[in-house]
């Protein structure tokens, strides 16, 4: 009987040697860097820097990871990760990638075109306006001249000659906003009721008179999928993972109990 | 002696070396590391084709949101989103709950909120934070809670800026612990201070870049990753202030800050090593008014001459300086130009963040003078420093610049968001009694003071502006395009103002038909435009060409002139001359005071209603300097001057229903400077020995 149970203590006693042994062993000192972590490390280097490192930088990359990691450890070694708010954050964070993962990366078509139809809004195109325009200037008997060049026009084919405007004569599809900033709210609700290829004027801006010549109106409209797909696809994907985050944090809520002190003085 | 005492005496070392400004020339490798910023962005079509004429494009380069330290105190909540958006067109919120909206949408934007200590003070306000658990972080817990976001908190928040915040600032940890480590290793100085958390600081960081990178869209909108370097000499307090973009979605992993190094020329280093990696980026210097003369100094950062090589240095990394702001306008100064009529406009005389506000030495801390500086300078073979373009911006601290006199909230948030705050209204009992009260609480000196038998408030705010914007002529809406008008210096500074200003130079510019329409065409051929030096032909006399346009929602314009400045060639004497060359209203230059006569527009101050019938839509003309000297260098700049306005202050008591503060300015007339044109003669043979 005594023998026995001195045998039993003896193998518990073994056990608890290697336990040791093995324990040790995690815990050395070593830094194992592995050929797959070389190779992303100098690449990307590479990436931002544009060229290959030399030996001399392969050399201070290596210690930068060193360290790092040497440094890491001892932190985990003091316990630092504990109710650490940035590390619960980083963590919290990496589970929100994963999840959003987890969802499929190809929509299918139907249901990217439900998705578009829904938010047409979000892909509209506004109208632009390209035109010409002589510009006569306050400075100089504008309204007097402008109508006389305008009339000379019309009844002789004479050319309007005007004086040089600051942004120049010729604008290209220009949006509503683009032509307010540059003439005023009165020149865009002009050129927005001018009929196409034809010269019409005087028409006043706070600069004086001009006479235009609307050349192309490209109407605002909805573009069709195809056009816009890469956005549509990275907004339903967004939205998509948005989603089943909520849902995710939905079903697992459940399982949590909250207690916050009802005394607490808020 | 055993290993920790030898520990000490290293970490005590680094520090007294940090500590004392013996800090000279210390790289840090970890600042220079790179990061891509970018997002994926739909590819846009982008259909406006790019204009070799270029367009002028209006932005606002200085703007703080709430992860700048002092915004943050200010009650500020809003993040470079925001600002973003109202940069776009749309209205944000002030923090004391009125809408901010812009009367136009701007062309670009950059935050550019402090890099020291960017993103710190919100993580001591989070009662959850690790930092909020410091004693001294108490005061700030919870500041911007909406319900302690208030006027009456506007004593405790100038508190916190001016005394709490500095005390707790600068302590680092004991020598054995890890973070001293990590900070000797990655170089890193800021790791050890036991105010800051690295993390915290990185990702606010990587906020803003994001922010800009979401913002950015080719041909319609433009946005620069970017912060401010807020640092200031130790002697004087001179302030040394300069913001900092970067041209690419590639920025470095942390911004350069005055913990890393108090010397700007530190500064020009790491973006000079930057550059070397392929990362472009320009510092711009701003507030030099409130430098006490340091802005543009005749010696280096430690006092030794100033050489070709700084001269050169300075130049590559900062081409352009911020001259008008809501901290007022760098031109010049009654003192430096007594003979320039205009030279008493928005002068800010108080050193930057003094307290007591303290006088601030005019020579050195103005643009005209710092040219002639620099002219000086070069004339003593030294290279020239300062030879650099001109923008406006706003500084605003709460995301949304206010560039309109009728609209203006100035921009330290809770402290100057009111009439009465700002010094412009007359205190009510209530208030009165307020700022009473914290004065004993704080044991500050009583900021109220009596004018004609009202009481205001005297807190500075009243010598600040409703300026002011930064113009490029680039030839398309790009990021690219927009810095390297920055670069070429082809920029003007506004005071707000959407006015616009071309300006040319060259030898034949009077054979160009002012009324072509290849005028511009023409003008860029035969000469060379604002921020370039034109250089002598056979001592021919130059002509300049100057082109004005209003803003067409702004006040019309009264006369365009041109400032000249020169330093003798025999005795090195600095000169300056302002000449009008265009008059409105038909007006003719008076060819021996060189002025326009009086164009007889008034503002009627009961109502702020202008005369309607005076002024000029645009100005144009050719000039040739009467009184040229081909040997001697020279620059020329142009000043663009509004009909008079009613300023901000006389706004706010208008609105009010009271008078207008008698000791201010009841009217302004806003401005535009255009970069200079340097004038190089052929090098002389002539050797001149400095006395």
């Amino acid at each position: 009987m005594n023998l026995r149970i001195l045998v039993f203590f003896a193998i518990g006693l073994l056990i608890f040697f290697l336990d040791i042994g093995f324990n040790s062993e995690q815990n050395s000192k070593d830094i194992y860097i592995s050929d797959q972590e070389l190779t992303s490390l100098l690449s990307a280097w590479k990436s931002q820097v544009g060229r290959p490192p030399s030996d001399e930088e392969i050399v201070s990359i290596i210690n930068n990871f060193v360290q790092e990691e040497i440094l890491y450890r001892e932190a985990l070694l003091l316990e630092l990760d504990q109710e650490d708010r940035i590390i619960k954050r980083r963590l919290a964070q990496k589970i929100t990638f994963l999840k959003q993962e987890t969802i499929p990366d190809d929509p299918s078509q139907e249901e990217l075109e439900n998705f578009f139809d829904l938010n047409k809004d979000n892909y509209f195109v506004p109208a632009t306006y390209s035109f010409s325009h002589h510009y006569f200037s306050k400075e100089s008997n504008a309204k007097e001249r402008a109508a006389k060049a305008f009339n000379g026009y019309k009844t002789n084919g004479t050319e309007i000659i005007g004086d040089p405007f600051f942004l120049g004569k010729n604008f290209y599809q220009n949006s509503a906003n683009e032509i307010k900033k540059n003439f005023g709210e009165l020149f865009f609700s002009t050129i927005e009721n001018l009929s196409l290829n034809e010269w019409s004027g005087p028409h006043e801006s706070v600069f004086g008179q001009h006479i235009i010549l609307l050349k192309e109106v490209q109407n605002g409209f909805s573009p069709p999928l195809e056009k816009v797909l890469i956005k549509v696809q990275q907004d339903y994907l967004s939205q998509a993972q948005d989603k089943a985050i909520d849902e995710y944090i939905n079903e697992i809520r459940s399982q949590y109990r909250v207690i916050i002190n009802p005394d607490y003085k808020f | 002696m055993n290993k920790s005492f030898i520990g000490l005496v290293v970490v005590s070392t680094i520090f007294l070396i940090y500590a004392t400004g013996f800090y000279t020339n210390f790289q840090t490798d970890s600042a220079l590391e790179i990061v891509d910023f970018s997002i994926d962005q739909p590819e846009t079509e982008n259909a406006a084709p790019s204009n070799p004429d270029r367009i002028p494009l209006y932005g606002d380069l200085h703007v703080h949101t709430k992860y700048s330290f002092d915004a943050y105190i200010f009650g500020v909540t809003a993040t470079p989103y925001d600002a973003y958006r109202y940069a776009k067109g749309e209205a944000i919120k002030h923090p004391l709950g009125f809408d901010m909206k812009l009367r136009e949408p701007l062309d670009f934007y950059a935050v550019t909120d402090h890099g020291f200590y960017m993103g710190m003070i919100e993580n001591y306000a989070d009662t959850s934070s690790e930092m909020s658990k410091n004693e001294w972080t108490k005061p700030m817990h919870n500041l911007n809670r909406p319900e302690n976001v208030t006027v009456d908190s506007l004593g405790a928040r100038a508190d916190l800026f001016s005394s709490v915040l500095t005390q707790a600032i600068v302590k680092p940890y004991p020598y054995w612990h890890p973070k001293v480590w990590k900070a000797w290793f990655t170089n890193n100085i800021q790791v050890a201070l036991q105010s800051f958390d690295y993390d915290v600081h990185k990702s606010a960081w990587a906020d803003v870049a994001n922010a800009a990178e979401e913002f950015n869209k080719p041909g319609e909108f433009t946005t620069f990753i970017g912060y401010e370097f807020t640092t200031s000499t130790d002697v004087e307090g001179g302030n040394l202030h300069r913001n900092v973009i970067f041209n690419s979605s590639n920025a470095p992993i942390r911004p350069w800050t005055r913990i890393d190094s108090i010397n700007p020329e530190d500064l020009w280093t790491w973006m000079d090593g930057l550059r070397d990696k392929g990362v472009d980026s320009l510092a711009m210097p701003h507030n030099s008014n409130g430098s006490n003369g340091q802005m543009f100094e005749v010696e280096t950062f430690r006092g030794n001459p100033i050489s070709i090589e700084y001269a050169e240095k300075r130049m590559r990394n900062e081409p352009v300086v911020e001259m008008t702001q809501v901290k007022g306008t760098s031109d010049t100064h009654p003192l430096l130009s007594p003979d320039d009529e205009w030279a008493d406009f928005e002068i800010m005389d108080k050193r930057v963040g003094s307290r007591p506000p303290t006088y601030s030495m005019p020579q050195g801390g103005y643009v005209r003078d710092a040219y002639l500086r620099g002219l000086t300078l070069d004339w003593e073979g030294r290279g020239n420093p300062y030879k650099f373009g001109l923008i406006g911006s706003s500084d605003t601290h709460t995301g949304a610049g206010g560039f309109d006199e009728d609209n203006y909230w100035s921009k330290a948030g809770v402290l100057d968001g009111t009439d009465m705050g700002r010094g412009s209204v007359p205190l009510t009992p209530d208030r009165i009694e307020q700022l009473e009260e914290y004065a004993e609480l704080y044991d500050q000196p009583i900021s109220i003071q009596d004018i004609e038998g009202r009481t205001y408030a005297d807190v500075g705010f009243d010598q600040w502006s409703a300026s002011g914007l930064a113009v490029a002529w680039a030839e398309e809406n790009t990021r690219d395009s927009i810095f390297q008008a920055f670069k070429r210096k082809e920029t003007f500074a506004t005071t707000g103002t959407r006015m616009a200003v071309r300006f040319f130079a060259g030898f034949d510019m009077q054979s160009i038909d002012l009324d072509s329409e290849d005028m511009v065409k023409n003008a860029y051929a035969k000469g060379v435009t604002m921020g370039a030096d034109l250089f002598s032909q056979d001592n021919q006399t130059p002509q300049f060409l100057v082109w004005a346009q209003r803003d067409k929602l702004g006040a019309p314009l009264q006369r365009v002139q041109i400032i000249k400045g020169w330093v003798e060639n025999a005795s090195g004497t600095p000169k300056e001359k302002i000449y009008d060359v265009a008059c409105s209203d038909g007006l003719t230059v008076d060819p021996i005071t060189n002025r326009c006569p009086d164009n007889g527009a008034k503002v009627n101050i009961n109502n702020c209603s202008i005369s309607s019938d005076v002024g000029a839509v645009e100005l144009k003309t050719t000039w040739v300097d009467p009184d040229f000297d081909p040997t001697i260098k020279a620059f020329y700049y142009v000043r663009v001057l509004e009909n008079p306005t009613c300023r901000w202050s006389t706004w706010d008591a208008l609105k009010a229903g009271v008078k207008p503060r008698p000791d201010l300015d009841e009217t302004i007339q806003e401005r535009a400077w255009s970069s200079p044109i340097w004038y190089i003669p052929k090098s002389s043979k002539l050797n001149i020995i400095p006395l």
